[in-house]
């Protein structure tokens, strides 16, 4: 087949072996499809019984009389004047059957008129279906019984040609009619029925494609597609009326615009597979305007001769093209689509080739035309391919929506993760401007005003109680804005600015400060650690440390830091303040400071000291309470220690007030 | 502690200090000359290089908010032309905005507006001595700028980039509260070498010149070409 020696030499300089081995696998694929094609074409069709044909017959046209044999051809003409005209006879006897005798056609072109003993029965060109000659349609006759003669009976058949090609009269069978129309019934199922039923289906895969495209505009494969199929689908429905067809120029046009459609299935092709438009990609539907221009403006012989001149080659150059095409895009993708395609395509150029030697007379015998029939391979092949493809395209879908899923699930954990780091530094940033902001007015205002005070009561006599009060406000001062900024939630650096603060204080009085430390890291960091939970710890240590200045006169004050494991195994820390002065006792509980201890009588003021330590201790259970720690006051003889425990955690909010 | 009674013997160390507000002034200089320092006084900027025109002192304490300007110019100047003063900021609260600014043009300590009367000497004897004195809150704002950051934060510009490994360890040891003979143990150095470390640290966040103040404002972004 010619469609088979030009695929081998447009991929001869293909150099992968592997393309190669598979290149060749495909042709010979399809050298196997068009085999069984072509036994399928020349199988047979089952005949009545030849006792029952009549084949011998007197040919009278254009004047001359001549014996034939059926089948036989006459030369086409353009006119449905002077038909050629058979004359035959059979024998009926009235003996022999009881039962309706039938005159039965199995195939002509293009019309016929039979006439028994001089009366007509049939005439086919009443039939819309007969009248096409893509369709090999049978014709029956049920002979009346009142025309059947004893003995021999005249047929004469008139055969009617239009059109191009010439006209063809197979064996003509007359007998019992329940002996025919079986073999009636078998071709009209074959011929005529089933490419109703596939023109049929090329109106729904229309429809669909119409479908597809209106909502996929920028898919102009489904556009071409649809066209197509549209076009196939009304050419086969139209109805072909010879003597007053409604609009016999568009009819014919119709009936010719086979090239056309198989340009837009060319397009289609070229559309789905190579994806993209050839420069002069509008040429393919050359042939088909200009038929459809003939077929609306010329003559209809002018359209017949211009169909097979200009139709029939462009409908096989169509097809070998789209053979191409296909190939190539089954050797690139070894799809399904493709495969189907490519041996749909071989399938009716077979058939195309057939039915052009039919035309040809060279294979003369039958002169059936299996294209139209083909062609439902094809109508096949596209509807599974498109099928094929959506399933996958919908299992794309459904794995892309599903790691799309996944995927906007982690880019969400990301943004939420970022989101929080954003935010926690957006507050840390806000924080520490408030902070240099509040440092800065504090600085020029309130910070400058107290040291004045300190520098005046020192200068002044007895005023020191003002500057006492003056830097205590300063050391509170510093305090605050100390624990604003943002340490990371490790006490030590809070500590460790409660250190230079805390020795200052403590030296004017001579009173040592013995920092110890277990470990470098110290406390364990809590991240949770805000400037209030700060705040708090250094004044309760603060309170510990005026404690001992103050009341206890000691002469060393001792921090310890550091970490244990409490009784779940969790890593808390502790800060002990122990000072070496006279302690206090306590009473109440535990819960208040009592009124009476030796410190507090050696600075004088007994009761109002009293309150004073009283007031101090509840501040420091309080304060404690607030941050969810652990406060112990152990006081005695040999001095007071004051154990902070820290909490696993800190508290987010101050609600526990104590 | 009397460093009076110890240093008097020997020749007196030359101050001078700037403050504008008199109390404190007086109250400073009162602390200084007790203990046996020479000490001239200025109130604003102008007196400020009038008595640096007459006499260059071993310790310039400056206070940053002028009247007649920023202390930061005077130390700037100061640094530049007398190499051998040390300079020391006078700070109300020792917080690091104004003390950093200051480290950044050359200073290499605060002292405390209120600090006792013996604080105040002994720190400037240190100084003296060598000791740049250095606070916990100090050394952690410095650390914390030495670690990555998206946004430049807030507070004055400070290019930690030629700090060592080391010495900004020994910043961490000093920012959680710990002595310089602990920080030593920590790390396994001699103690006395911290000092030195410190000085160093100081001397490495001072920006030298107004074209490298520049170009390292350039290098941290703070300024876009």
């Amino acid at each position: 087949m010619t469609d088979e020696a030009v695929k081998p030499a447009a991929f001869g300089g293909l150099k992968s072996r592997k393309s190669l081995s598979w290149l060749f696998q495909y042709v010979l694929l399809q050298v196997l499809i068009a085999i069984v094609c072509i036994v399928a074409l020349r199988h047979p069709l089952s005949a009545p019984p030849p006792r029952y044909s009549v084949t011998a017959f007197d040919l009278q046209d254009r004047g001359t009389t001549q014996s034939v044999t059926l089948p036989d051809f006459v030369p086409s003409r353009l006119s449905m004047q002077e038909p050629a005209s058979y004359t035959g006879s059979f024998d009926w006897s009235e003996g022999e059957a009881r039962s309706a005798w039938s005159v039965y056609l199995p195939r002509f072109t293009n019309g016929v008129q039979v006439t028994v003993n001089g009366v007509e029965i049939l005439d086919s060109r009443r039939d819309p279906s007969a009248n096409r000659l893509d369709r090999a349609t049978p014709e029956i006759a049920v002979i009346p019984a009142s025309l059947l003669r004893e003995g021999p009976n005249e047929l004469a058949i008139r055969l009617f040609v239009w059109g191009p090609i010439s006209g063809f009269l197979d064996r003509v069978y007359v007998g019992p009619d329940a002996a025919l129309r079986p073999f009636y019934g078998q071709r009209t199922l074959l011929f005529v029925n089933l490419p109703m039923v596939f023109a049929a289906w090329q109106g729904i895969l229309a429809v669909i494609l119409i479908v597809l495209w209106s909502v996929r505009r920028q898919e102009w494969a489904y556009g071409a597609l649809a066209a197509a199929m549209a076009l196939g689908a009304i050419q086969a429905f139209l109805p072909t009326v010879v003597d007053q067809p409604t609009f016999p120029r568009l009819t014919a046009t119709l009936i010719a615009s086979a090239p056309l459609e198989s340009g837009f299935v060319l397009a289609f092709g070229i559309l789905f597979f190579a994806r993209k438009w050839p420069r002069y990609g509008a040429l393919i539907f050359a042939p088909g305007v200009l038929l459809v221009l003939v077929g609306l403006f010329g003559s209809s012989g002018q359209l017949g001769k211009l169909f097979v001149v200009v139709g029939l080659p462009a409908i096989g150059l169509n097809l070998v093209l789209l053979a191409l095409i296909a190939a190539w895009s089954e050797l690139r993708r070894q799809d399904v689509p493709s495969l189907l395609l490519g041996c749909a395509v071989t399938i009716v150029l077979t058939c195309l080739i057939h039915d052009v030697l039919a035309v040809v007379q060279i294979l003369p015998d039958r002169r059936i035309f299996f294209t139209g029939l083909s062609y439902a391979a094809m109508v096949i092949a596209i509807g599974a391919g498109l099928t094929w493809r959506f399933a996958r395209a919908l299992n794309q879908v459904d794995g892309f929506a599903a790691r799309l899923v996944i995927q906007v699930r982690e880019a969400e954990e990301k943004l939420k993760a970022s989101f929080a780091r954003e935010e926690e530094r957006a507050r840390a940033a806000a924080l520490a401007r408030e902070r240099a902001r509040l440092m800065r007015d504090l600085h020029d205002g309130l910070g400058g005003q107290l040291v004045s005070i300190v520098a005046l009561s020192e200068r002044g006599e007895g005023g020191t109680g003002i500057g006492d009060a003056a830097r205590a406000a300063l050391k509170d001062l510093r305090l605050v804005i100390d624990s604003m900024d943002d340490i990371g939630g490790d006490l030590m650096l809070a500590l460790g600015s409660w250190r230079d603060r805390a020795s200052a204080q403590l030296r004017p009085h001579g009173i040592a400060l013995n920092w110890r430390a277990a470990t470098p890291q110290g406390l364990p960091v809590h991240p949770e650690l805000r400037p209030w939970h700060v705040i708090q710890i250094v004044r309760i240590l603060d309170e510990a440390l005026t404690n001992a200045v103050k009341h206890a006169g000691a002469t060393q004050v001792a921090v310890g830091i550091d970490t244990f494991a409490d009784a779940s195994g969790f890593a808390r820390g502790s800060i002990t303040v122990e000072d070496d002065g006279k302690g206090f006792a306590i009473a109440g509980g535990g819960d208040e400071l009592a009124a009476g201890g030796d410190a507090i009588k050696a600075d004088g003021d007994a009761a109002a000291d009293g309150e004073t330590a009283g007031r101090g201790l509840r501040n420091m259970r309080g304060r404690a309470a607030r941050c969810g720690a652990e406060l112990e006051l152990v006081s005695g003889a040999g001095g007071t220690r004051v154990r902070l425990t820290l909490p696993r955690r800190f508290p987010d909010s101050d609600a526990v007030a104590g | 502690m009397t460093p009076s009674s110890d240093e008097g013997p020997a020749r007196a160390i030359t101050i001078l200090l700037v403050e504008d507000d008199a109390p404190t002034r007086w109250r400073l200089q009162d602390a200084l000359a007790k203990a046996g320092f020479d000490v001239d006084a200025a109130a604003t900027l102008t007196e400020a290089r009038a008595s640096l025109a007459k006499r260059v002192p071993r310790v310039l304490l400056t206070d940053l908010q002028l009247p007649d300007g920023h202390g930061n110019d005077l130390i700037r100047a100061t640094r530049q032309r007398h190499p051998d003063t040390e300079i020391m900021v006078i700070s109300i609260l020792g917080d690091e905005e104004s003390v950093i600014s200051a480290i950044t043009v050359g200073a290499t300590g605060y002292l405390l507006k209120d600090a006792f009367p013996t604080d105040i000497a002994t720190t400037v004897h240190d100084l003296v001595a060598g000791h740049s004195p250095i606070s916990a809150s100090i050394a952690r704002f410095i650390v914390k700028r030495t670690q990555a950051s998206v946004e430049p934060p807030p507070g004055p510009p400070l290019n930690t980039t030629r700090l060592t490994p080391r010495e900004i360890d020994i910043l961490w040891g000093i920012a959680k509260g710990f002595s310089y003979a602990e920080i030593a143990g920590h790390l396994g150095l001699s103690r006395q070498t911290v000092p030195g470390h410190i000085k160093s640290i100081y001397r490495k966040l001072e920006v030298h010149t107004r074209g490298e103040a520049v170009f390292e404002a350039v290098q941290q972004g703070l300024i876009k070409l």
